[in-house]
């Protein structure tokens, strides 16, 4: 973690740690609270309509987050090679692998694995590997699993695909009704929405302020302050944590302090980070004074809530995310980051693990340099399995990148 | 006493030597395995051609390292292959607006502007499909030399496909086209034509425009350059030695640095 000093550090991460480490802590010890207070502990899908989860007091823990997590904490290999011992393909989601990897092997598991869930709830917007995983994960478990369909758009939002939205999710408050012997309190649920729609305005304002030259932020302290809008959406504690994460970057852009020290090239993110390589790769672009601005990945979380009563609302919602878009869509949300964040150049990780979100990039960086003569680099590596990245050709193509943007 | 630049290209496979003089007229250059250690085999081959040349080594004003090896060796500035490569190609061919170049461990497609600037460039996924290695366990599995491959291909009279894009997996197709008493030309040209494919598929990521100029090692093999310009549509243009653009390319940089 030397290589991270070079960073400007922010105040407040203190408070992050804290504040992630309690949420950990509190799903760890749940057995001990949660049973005498009659409340459930689910595991989710990152795109999981997770306010209604919570109008039902449900605690709720994110697999995906724990894939980046393992990642980091450099135990992705041994729970990959554990799950793909057991049969799972190498070719798999390896945050699906590595999950599956810390219930089989434990031993290896950071935290010794995430707290055994009571209810499994999957929602394939992001994703269609989530289906099969957390079918593998009922399977394994013995618990339910509820499933949230919802249609991919072609286009623009449709009447129909909002209806069967709609439908699916009453039918599970039906089934979170009986699973938690308590009825849904509409009036809760409205302010869990309030309450998830404060944050996000926060954590979409923050970003913002990245619009700035130079950029208070870079790509990892975006991936970094990410995690409470992913796993405690809706608390009291995400909004505080950021109030005080915008008037630390606020004061950045008075004080005109960039997130690196030397800014001279502006760059747009696209996919998942490589969670494994976070620092040793940024750092071949920070060496060069080229900062990622914004991001795809961790502007998933900005979208505002749909119109509609609270139930309406959560179905538009979670259909409209953009991995559940068009090329055309997100090639144009491409197009205005790079216009938004005066960008000089995007850089696309082709994720191995990621189909949907890599799948269509080469489409889409044709398209955006077409029309934005902005550049795109395109550089192949994964999300959470180091195995899968060659820190030599990545390096090629990065320095010649580079090398073209400042000729 | 007159100033010289010397460019340097580290490569997986082979090293090249370019020398340079202040008119940035290309004087010698040499080519040798890499070997264990590419930068005691680059400055090796730099020694022999200044002692060829009758140039002293103070008299190098400039030296550009390019190539997987370019961090270990000496030199002023380290650029990607990429730069280098587009620029030693230019040299040739001012016509140049795509630059196929096809290496050891890398095959890459550049889109570049008069004069060699960059604007675009794909390159293979972490993988030796498309790359002269894969030409040489196939070469080797057939037991024909390396430079024998391209001129046994043109042979062929039934061309037999290798499918896979695994090496491992290409060289048992291959193996399996032996035993079933397939002719070594027959199979030589499928290999070729592999090879032609994986690349034209990233000539089609970055869009293809005349003039075409074929570099690296694997455009001395004339059954991939014919496979490669079927595929394509286009004549190659090849360089009188494909092999050195790219360390060209890094010793023009370094001349330019020199001016300056």
């Amino acid at each position: 973690m030397a290589e991270e000093k070079k960073y400007r550090q922010f105040q407040v991460s203190k408070d992050l740690k804290r504040l992630m480490a309690k949420h950990y802590a509190l799903g760890r010890y749940y057995r001990y609270w949660g049973r005498p207070l009659r409340r459930k502990l689910a595991w989710i899908t990152s795109g999981a309509p997770v306010e209604l989860l919570r109008a039902f007091k449900i605690y709720s823990v994110y697999p995906e987050q724990y894939g980046a997590i393992c990642s980091t904490a450099k135990a992705t290999e041994k729970l990959c090679q554990a799950a793909e011992a057991a049969g799972y393909s190498q070719d798999l989601c390896s945050y699906a692998r590595s999950h599956i990897g810390s219930i089989l092997r434990p031993d290896l598991a950071p935290m010794q694995g995430l707290p055994k869930p009571d209810l499994l709830v999957a929602c394939n917007n992001i994703c269609g590997t989530v289906l099969k995983w957390y079918e593998a994960l009922a399977h394994l478990l013995k618990v339910p699993l509820l499933v949230l369909d919802t249609p991919y758009l072609p286009g623009e939002q449709t009447e129909h695909a909002q209806q069967y939205v709609l439908e699916q999710l009453q039918s599970m408050v039906a089934h979170l009704e009986a699973l938690t012997g308590r009825k849904l309190d509409r009036q809760e649920l409205k302010r869990q929405l309030t309450r998830s729609a404060e944050m996000t305005k926060l954590w979409r304002e923050i970003r913002e302020l990245a619009q700035a030259h130079p950029s208070p932020l870079n790509g990892p302290d975006l991936f970094i302050q990410m995690a409470p809008i992913v796993a405690i959406r809706g608390s009291q504690e995400g909004i505080d944590y950021y109030r005080k994460l915008k008037a630390e970057t606020e004061e950045r852009v008075r004080r005109s302090e960039g997130s690196i020290l030397e800014e001279k090239i502006r760059l747009v993110w696209d996919n998942i980070a490589i969670w494994p390589k976070l620092f040793s790769f940024t750092k071949m672009f920070t060496e060069r004074g080229a900062c990622f601005v914004t991001d795809t990945y961790s502007g998933g979380w900005t979208a505002e809530l749909a119109p509609g009563d609270p139930m309406e609302s959560l179905a538009a919602t979670y259909t409209e995310i953009f991995l559940n878009r068009s090329p055309e869509f997100r090639a144009q949300q491409m197009i205005q980051l790079i216009e938004a964040y005066g960008a000089n150049g995007f850089v696309l990780h082709s994720n191995r693990s990621c189909k949907p979100y890599s799948l269509v990039q080469e489409v889409i960086r044709r398209r955006v340099m077409k029309k934005t003569g902005v550049p795109g680099l395109m550089v192949e590596a994964d999300m959470a399995d180091p195995r899968a990245y060659a820190e030599e050709s990545v390096r090629t193509r990065v320095e010649a990148f580079l090398e073209t943007l400042q000729a | 006493m007159e100033d010289f630049f010397i460019g340097v290209d580290i490569g997986s496979l082979t090293a090249k030597v370019v020398l340079v003089d202040a008119q940035g007229k290309a004087l010698g250059w040499a080519v040798a395995r890499s070997g264990y250690s590419g930068r005691d085999v680059a400055q090796r081959l730099t020694r022999e051609i200044l002692a060829e040349k009758g140039v002293k080594e103070e008299q190098i004003k400039a030296t550009v390292a390019t190539g997987y090896g370019r961090v270990t060796y000496p030199a002023e500035r380290e650029v990607s292959e990429i730069t280098c490569q587009a620029k030693g190609s230019a040299h040739f061919f001012p016509g140049a607006r795509t630059v196929i170049d096809i290496g050891g461990q890398d095959s890459k497609v550049i889109k570049v502007l008069p004069g060699g600037k960059v604007i675009d460039f794909a390159m293979n996924d972490k993988c030796a499909a498309g790359t002269g290695r894969f030409l040489e366990v196939m070469a080797g599995a057939l037991e024909v030399s390396l430079e024998e491959v391209g001129a046994l291909a043109l042979k062929a009279e039934e061309h037999k496909s290798i499918s896979s894009f695994c090496t491992v997996f290409a060289e048992s197709e291959v193996i399996s086209h032996a035993s079933a008493g397939a002719l070594k030309p027959d199979i030589l040209a499928g290999v070729c034509e592999s090879v032609a494919a994986r690349v034209s598929a990233l000539v089609e990521r970055v869009g293809l425009e005349s003039e075409v100029v074929f570099t690296g090692g694997v455009a001395k093999n004339v059954g991939v350059t014919k496979a490669l310009s079927e595929q394509i549509g286009y004549p190659l243009l090849i360089p009188e030695n494909p092999q050195i653009t790219a360390a060209l390319g890094a010793a023009l940089l370094a001349w330019g640095m020199g001016k300056n």
